[in-house]
């Protein structure tokens, strides 16, 4: 009886977690940057649909205006910080130690916490319209929302949009050519730096997407950056940096053995994705789905 | 040359008084300046900032009434969402000059903190809200707490669903993952095991402090079909568990508990029949609060100041500031008008009886707060549009208190049945 609800939300959560650790491995993927910062694109998406979404029913507005606004929010993250983001400070970093691109990023990431709490506050933000407009549904005894459910479908709809942006279209096969061979694809004339602006921003739109969609079911707060991208960490280091699908079955893994915990053995609820991620790491240091590569000296 | 002699005597006498004077002086203060900490910032800042928006308002109040003996009061508001360590650092800080007196704190890990060094640095403290029942294991000379703890607080809730829901079989917890919600834990078990030992935990759940989501939290709420959900969650965490799990039908499913729930109540939806807290008396619409007469004043200067009505960690804040005020004006009386030391002010609030906007505080000889638990269930009344409390009951402080001293779960497992039969019922106190 309790395998159905059980499946459910282990879905639901991993929709979410999906998002952010998709375009944070996709960075890592193009760019070869841990983006630290990447945590703050996800609260900013959430505190800025939540503000838009709040803005729109204090108008008087109709209720399913929300529903785009949470898409647009993404689009506007990305567009903001993107390709200024990634043409100045993360461009800064290219050809520097790994040490140097975490302090860089971390600090950005600094910088954004503290943008945030002054534009929007440090009062936690609530924008539930959407989840409410949708309604429930009765799973297996358990009354679920529907928007929970509409998330496991726009997950699983954009691992197949970008596996097909990658894998068919010009910029994705582009983008493919700068992962195997960033020198190679220079030679053959890829402009490089554009494809950098692309992927960065992409990964920004994603972490931004997951935020906004994240707010109808949860509240924003200050710290909501710093909790996602640790938890992006963990799913993105289980799948193996840079592996799209393998950051949608680690998705699935961490959110089935928070589920889990949170069934059958709540006091390990906050450290079961960390267990995992253990686990997974001693038995492959470059996760479930990355290749061992040779270290150049 | 005894021109000379008595020019210097009168010389002498006259830097003599003005020296005496001058001391005088130095002792009434120009101001009673207070360092007030609460959360200003994150989830916890749903509860902190009434809090602070009650301190506020009481400071106006005593300042317009002429302060204290004379004596405005100031206050300067430290964040507690900077952590432990700031936050020790900043009372530091502030008790080195800035601050003649310490309203702090929120967090009961944060009291923890700085009820020893209160006493190391011989500073004033009241600790307006922290619960812990903890905190007083060790002694401490200058730390009081005028609200009672968390097993007077936690006992009352249980004896109230036992005595709504004589029936339950299958209870569910969900608490904050922190000394505070595993503690509400231990004594909510404990009375049960002592007035109803057949109850059985179906479910207890310990979200991290400050989650956003709490959807398989409430799946695994439904799922377990417990006759009462019990949840000390508070602040941002418990207004996102009502909003999440309000939709989800929990409310309807199960006799919800929720200890800190009345500060939700304004802006959220919890249907009726949802028992609901304000861990101890601090109710500003209640029949004692009513007949005492200043609460009302109080929660109009709030509604004008913040268009909203004072939830009860306002009033907490502000029943310590009365405490704190009570304090000073006994000490002052016992030293015949003078400003006193801390010393003397430490004197006064020992086993000091003060008035509060909606009860009677009394410190007992561990500087631990006995005040009354008001608990009651939502209520719709016409002419205020959010639920209110209603069908309440006001539990007698010391009652639910174990003697000082003693082992207050032990304490808990020497009562019996008979303990809830001889309380007074829900829907006694109109």
């Amino acid at each position: 009886m309790v395998f159905i609800p059980l499946i459910v939300d282990a879905l639901a959560n991993a929709a979410l977690i999906f998002f952010v650790a998709v375009g944070l491995t996709l960075v890592f993927s193009v760019l070869r940057i841990l983006n630290v910062a990447h945590g703050s694109f996800y609260s900013i998406g959430a505190y800025l649909a939540a503000s838009a979404g709040l803005w729109i029913v204090s108008a008087g507005a109709p209720g399913w205006l929300t529903f785009p606004t949470l898409l647009l929010s993404a689009i506007f993250v990305a567009v903001l910080f993107g390709p200024v983001v990634e043409r100045t400070l993360i461009r800064w970093t290219y050809g520097k130690s790994e040490a140097v691109q975490v302090l860089v990023t971390f600090a950005l990431f600094l910088i954004l916490e503290d943008l945030q709490r002054m534009v929007f506050g440090v009062q936690s933000v609530y924008q539930d319209t959407p989840m409410t407009m949708l309604g429930v549904v009765e799973i297996g005894g358990i009354v679920y929302l529907n928007y929970q459910l509409l998330l496991i479908a726009l997950a699983v709809f954009m691992l197949i949009a970008l596996k097909l942006f990658i894998s068919y279209s010009r910029t994705g096969k582009l983008l493919s050519a700068v992962v195997a061979d960033r020198e190679v694809s220079q030679a053959m004339g890829i402009d490089t730096s554009r494809m950098f602006v692309i992927a960065f921003s992409v990964g920004v739109f994603l972490a931004a997407l997951g935020g906004a969609l994240a707010t109808p079911t949860s509240g924003v707060s200050p710290g909501l950056g710093a909790d996602t991208m640790v938890l992006a960490f963990a799913v993105a280091a289980i799948g193996g940096l840079g592996q799209v699908e393998g950051a949608a079955i680690a998705a699935i893994i961490v959110a089935f053995a928070k589920v889990l915990a949170i069934y059958f053995a709540p006091s390990l609820d906050a450290v079961a994705p960390y267990l995992v991620m253990l686990a997974v790491l001693v038995v492959r240091p470059y996760g479930l789905f990355g290749t061992e590569t040779a270290r150049r000296i | 040359m005894n021109h000379i002699f008595r020019t210097r005597t009168a010389a002498s006498a006259l830097a003599l008084l003005a020296a005496v004077t001058s001391a005088q002086a130095q002792d009434k203060p120009e101001s009673l300046d207070l360092g007030v900490f609460t959360f200003l910032s994150g989830p916890a800042a749903a509860y902190g900032m009434p809090g602070r928006q009650g301190a506020e308002i009481m400071i106006e109040k005593i300042n317009a009434d002429g302060g204290i003996s004379g004596v405005p009061v100031t206050a300067t508001y430290v964040d507690e969402a900077q952590g432990a360590e700031g936050v020790i650092s900043e009372y530091r800080r502030m008790a080195d000059g800035e601050a003649d007196f310490m309203i702090a704190a929120l967090s009961s890990g944060n009291c923890l903190a700085l009820a020893p060094i209160a006493d190391q640095l011989k500073m004033p403290t009241i600790g307006w809200n922290c619960d812990s029942h903890q905190l007083f294991k060790e002694p401490h000379d200058y730390y009081y707490r005028p609200n009672g703890n968390t097993i007077a607080e936690f006992m009352a809730y249980t004896l109230y669903f036992l005595e709504q829901n004589p029936d339950i079989s299958r209870v569910a917890i969900i608490n904050p993952d922190y000394s505070f919600g595993h503690d509400a834990a231990e004594i909510v078990k404990a009375t049960l095991a002592a007035m109803k030992p057949d109850v059985e935990i179906v479910a207890e759940l310990f979200p991290k402090l400050g989650s956003a989501t709490y959807q398989t939290e409430i799946s695994r709420l439904a799922a377990t079909r417990p006759d009462v959900i019990f949840s000390n969650l508070w602040g941002g965490d418990l207004e996102n568990f009502v909003r999440q799990a309000a939709p989800r039908g929990i409310f309807r499913q199960s006799q919800a508990v929720l200890a800190l729930g009345e500060t939700v109540l304004q802006r959220s939806d919890l249907p009726e029949g949802v028992v609901v807290g304000v861990l101890g008396d601090g109710w500003w619409r209640s029949p004692d609060a009513q007949s005492i007469g200043a609460a009302s004043d109080f929660a109009a200067a709030y509604a004008a100041k913040f268009d909203e009505d004072p939830v009860f960690p306002a009033i907490k804040m502000a029943n310590s500031l009365l405490v704190m005020k009570a304090g000073y004006e006994k000490a002052i009386a016992d030293n015949d008008g003078a400003w006193p030391t801390e010393e003397q002010l430490i004197a006064a609030l020992e086993g000091m009886t003060a008035q509060t906007l909606t009860g009677e505080m009394t410190f007992r000889e561990d500087n631990d707060g006995v005040v009354d638990q008001v608990v009651g269930m939502t209520t719709i009344v016409e002419g205020i549009d959010y639920p209110v409390l209603g069908n309440m009951v006001r539990y007698d402080g010391a009652t639910l208190l174990p003697p000082a001293g003693t082992d207050p779960i032990e304490w808990i497992g020497t009562l019996t049945p008979a303990f809830l039969s001889d309380l007074p019922k829900p829907g006694s106190y109109e």
